[in-house]
């Protein structure tokens, strides 16, 4: 063997066991696992109530003295993108927080834990999830999530700018006219001194008000199978047509574009339609804001229509763990975890939950007409579950909608165009391959 | 051992973890990107062969991919003249010899240290229609501003100016190049009488044609896969807007495959999409190779 090779095979030793070193030094690292302790994973999107979750988990630690949780933190933005990525590692967390607007997206990797809540029904109390709710963490009659809070469409409106501009507070009556005539009545153009009011807002790009107005008006979005795009429809055209309109012709919202930032919280915004609930604690936190909700306006069909909509836990698919993680989905919804998150601005998915905080006395933080949001449970519409649902609605129907806010479309374009867009895709794309 | 065999048994050595590296972690993925591309995969259930239905609804189906197209071209047409044009104005600035040259050459670089991100951010602020810096300023010359970030028609335009800023590293390259140009040969010229225009005409921009050439291709190539800038700007504008908005006017073509792979999981339409590109960026990159033999002058 010359000098030479001896030379090259002593370096490729001695990087092998540098390399050999340095995993090992970095592996050693890992606590041990303590003996008869099992570690579960549990994914969230970062939110405000942060410690309340941690303190959660540790109470749940405390409970179960043989079960670690690991949480993991993950941005709102990077998090469906961050457990498909996970999934094609094969290292899924246990539990990770779902919600129905997703669950069809994360199906694949998703367990029906239908045996699991059937089983332990009693001790989750079933029961007492709102009839509605109940519904919406079924799908195809099969249980996926187990629910902790959700999100419900309002009429959404700041009573200091009402009695400013001395307009009667929205009342459960209320249809679309009222919203108009209140809406142009709350309406104050900006001076130098005065940046302005408008009477509402316009949820731009995405479809959280719109398609509220293509619902009361006798519209939908799909057919009921997801297999046909019905924005062409003369309902869903009426629906489209008012979005528009509350800007260029009954001039009570903002025109595209120039929507005040952050405009309700700012004050300069008296009204939002449909709005969500996960605001309600940065609303609660701004001093003096006195806000309030009422039901949806009633559309020139139905007052349903605004959106219901749900989160909570899924296990996945590929746990090893699923009774831990199933042991820490109940201790996270169970009735006085919901509460804790109620408290602190959040409707209950809980009946009893709902029905103590409706029977408190003494000062109660806002909104003050709970009544109405509860009401309105019995008149939300899940969205469809369809497997490509959230990249239709944003990726090709809200452009077309962008355009029409725009004047560069009508809404009978806009319908048009986007149902044939969207019927192309479902061609193409449908797991069943092209029809 | 021969010599033959020894020199042979360095060269794999030496090339051997490079060569590992680029069939692992190039050559394999490109491979399996093309195979992807014939196929709809959303990562989590088996690939299903659907041959060139993807291309297929790329050309004639995808709403966005002609959008996309045609918004990175503009960017390109626009954009790649106007930076590489710029950077050569500041460099041939940057070098004369001033006072403080060093202060103002650092000076000049510095936005090209901060991520695309930051500057998308800053500049979104600017740009906001309602209460925005440019639009605050303009009504107090009783003006009233436009939707710069918001409109179809503005967006683009004001993504071209931002990304404008950050010259710093074309900047230095062409300072590199003036610096080779022999100085004689300006003092010879101006010995001539010959003036700033014809000395910058005849002299320099003939010398510094290969620099001029590798800031344009790579001005091209990187104009083409902008994804950052873009991304960032529709974060920093909220969510009225979706990334690439408004109405697909910033939906550039690097934006538009990361949404199809990481947004919504189309592995197989992005890798088709990534395939396309590629394909673009070859025939471009040889289109201004041919070209360039017109006007780049080699001292060989």
């Amino acid at each position: 063997m010359s000098i030479r090779f001896r030379s090259v095979l002593f370096w490729l030793s001695a990087i092998l066991l540098a390399v050999v070193g340095f995993w090992w030094a970095g592996h050693s690292r890992k606590p041990p696992p303590v003996e008869g302790q099992t570690e579960i994973s549990w994914y969230l999107i970062i939110t405000p109530l942060r410690d309340l979750y941690e303190e959660q988990a540790a109470a749940f630690e405390k409970l179960h003295p043989e079960i670690k949780v690991n949480i993991y933190w993950v941005p709102n933005s990077d998090y469906n993108v961050k457990l498909k990525t996970l999934a094609a590692a094969g290292q899924l967390p246990d539990l990770f927080l779902c919600g129905d607007v997703w669950i069809s997206y994360l199906l694949p990797f998703t367990r029906d834990i239908t045996d699991l809540v059937l089983r332990d029904a009693e001790e989750i109390g079933l029961d007492d999830y709102f009839p509605e709710i109940r519904r919406a963490m079924q799908l195809d009659g099969k249980y996926y999530i187990v629910t902790e809070y959700m999100n419900l469409s309002l009429l959404y409106y700041n009573r200091r700018l009402f009695r400013e501009a001395g307009v009667p507070e929205p009342t459960a009556e209320w249809t679309w006219d009222d919203l108009i005539t209140a809406g142009q009545a709350l309406t104050r153009p900006a001076t130098d001194d005065d940046p302005g009011v408008w009477g509402s807002s316009r949820v731009e790009g995405w479809w959280g008000e719109w398609l509220i107005y293509v619902r009361q008006a006798g519209g939908r979005a799909f057919t009921p199978d997801g297999r046909r795009c019905l924005l062409d429809s003369e309902e869903a055209i009426t629906g489209l047509r008012f979005y528009l309109e509350k800007s260029s012709k009954h001039g009570f919202s903002a025109p595209a574009g120039f929507e005040p930032l952050n405009g309700f919280v700012n004050e300069r915004v008296a009204m939002i339609v449909g709005g969500h609930v996960n605001f309600w604690l940065n609303y609660n936190e701004m001093p003096g804001l006195d806000w309030d909700v009422q039901l949806l306006p009633k559309g020139p069909v139905k007052r349903a229509g605004g959106e219901i909509a749900m989160a909570g836990y899924s296990i996945s698919s590929t746990s090893e763990h699923p009774e831990e993680a199933w042991k820490l989905a109940k201790f996270l919804t169970r009735p006085e975890a919901v509460a804790a998150i109620v408290e602190r601005g959040s409707l209950s998915v809980r009946r009893s939950v709902a029905e103590a905080v409706m029977k408190k006395e003494g000062p109660r933080a806002n909104p003050h007409n709970l009544e109405a949001a509860y009401r309105q449970f019995k008149y939300g519409e899940p969205i469809p579950h369809h497997e490509n649902f959230i990249e239709i609605m944003l990726q090709i129907v809200q452009p077309e909608v962008d355009l029409m806010l725009l004047g560069e479309l009508t809404p009978e374009e806009t319908g048009r165009i986007a149902a044939k867009k969207v019927n192309e895709f479902i061609a193409t794309f449908s797991p069943d391959g092209p029809q | 051992m021969n010599a033959r065999r020894s020199q042979l048994l360095w060269f794999w050595l030496f090339t051997g973890p490079a060569l590992l590296g680029f069939i692992c972690f190039s050559l394999w993925p490109m491979l399996y990107s093309l195979w992807l591309s014939l196929c709809q995969d959303d990562v989590v259930t088996p690939s299903r062969f659907i041959g060139l239905r993807n291309y297929i609804y790329l050309f004639f189906y995808d709403p966005a991919f002609w959008q996309s197209v045609k918004v990175t071209l503009i960017f390109t047409v626009v954009q790649v003249p106007l930076a590489v044009g710029g950077a050569l104005a500041m460099a041939l600035m940057l070098n004369e010899k001033v006072r403080g040259l060093g202060f103002w050459r650092s000076v000049y670089f510095l936005p090209s240290i901060l991520p695309q991100a930051a500057f998308a951010v800053v500049f979104g602020f600017i740009f906001q229609a309602d209460g925005g810096l440019l639009n605050e300023l303009l009504s107090l010359g009783g003006i009233k501003g436009l939707a710069w970030t918001t409109s179809p028609e503005w967006a683009l335009p004001v993504l071209i100016a931002m990304s404008l800023w950050a010259f710093g590293y074309p900047m230095v390259i062409f300072l590199g190049g003036l610096q080779s140009v022999p100085r004689e040969l300006y003092e010879a010229s101006r010995m001539d009488g010959a003036g700033a225009w014809a000395r910058l005409r005849h002299i320099t921009l003939p010398l510094i044609s290969p620099v001029i050439f590798f800031n344009l291709v790579m001005g091209v190539i990187g104009s083409l896969k902008v994804f950052d800038l873009a991304y960032a700007f529709s974060v920093a504008q909220g969510p009225n807007i979706q990334p690439g908005g408004p109405a697909r006017s910033t939906l550039f073509y690097g934006l538009n495959l990361y949404q199809q792979a990481f947004g919504y999981f189309h592995m197989g339409l992005a890798s088709a999409m990534a395939w396309l590109l590629f394909a673009f960026i070859v025939l471009i990159t040889v289109f201004n190779f041919r070209f360039s033999r017109r006007w780049v002058h080699y001292e060989n």
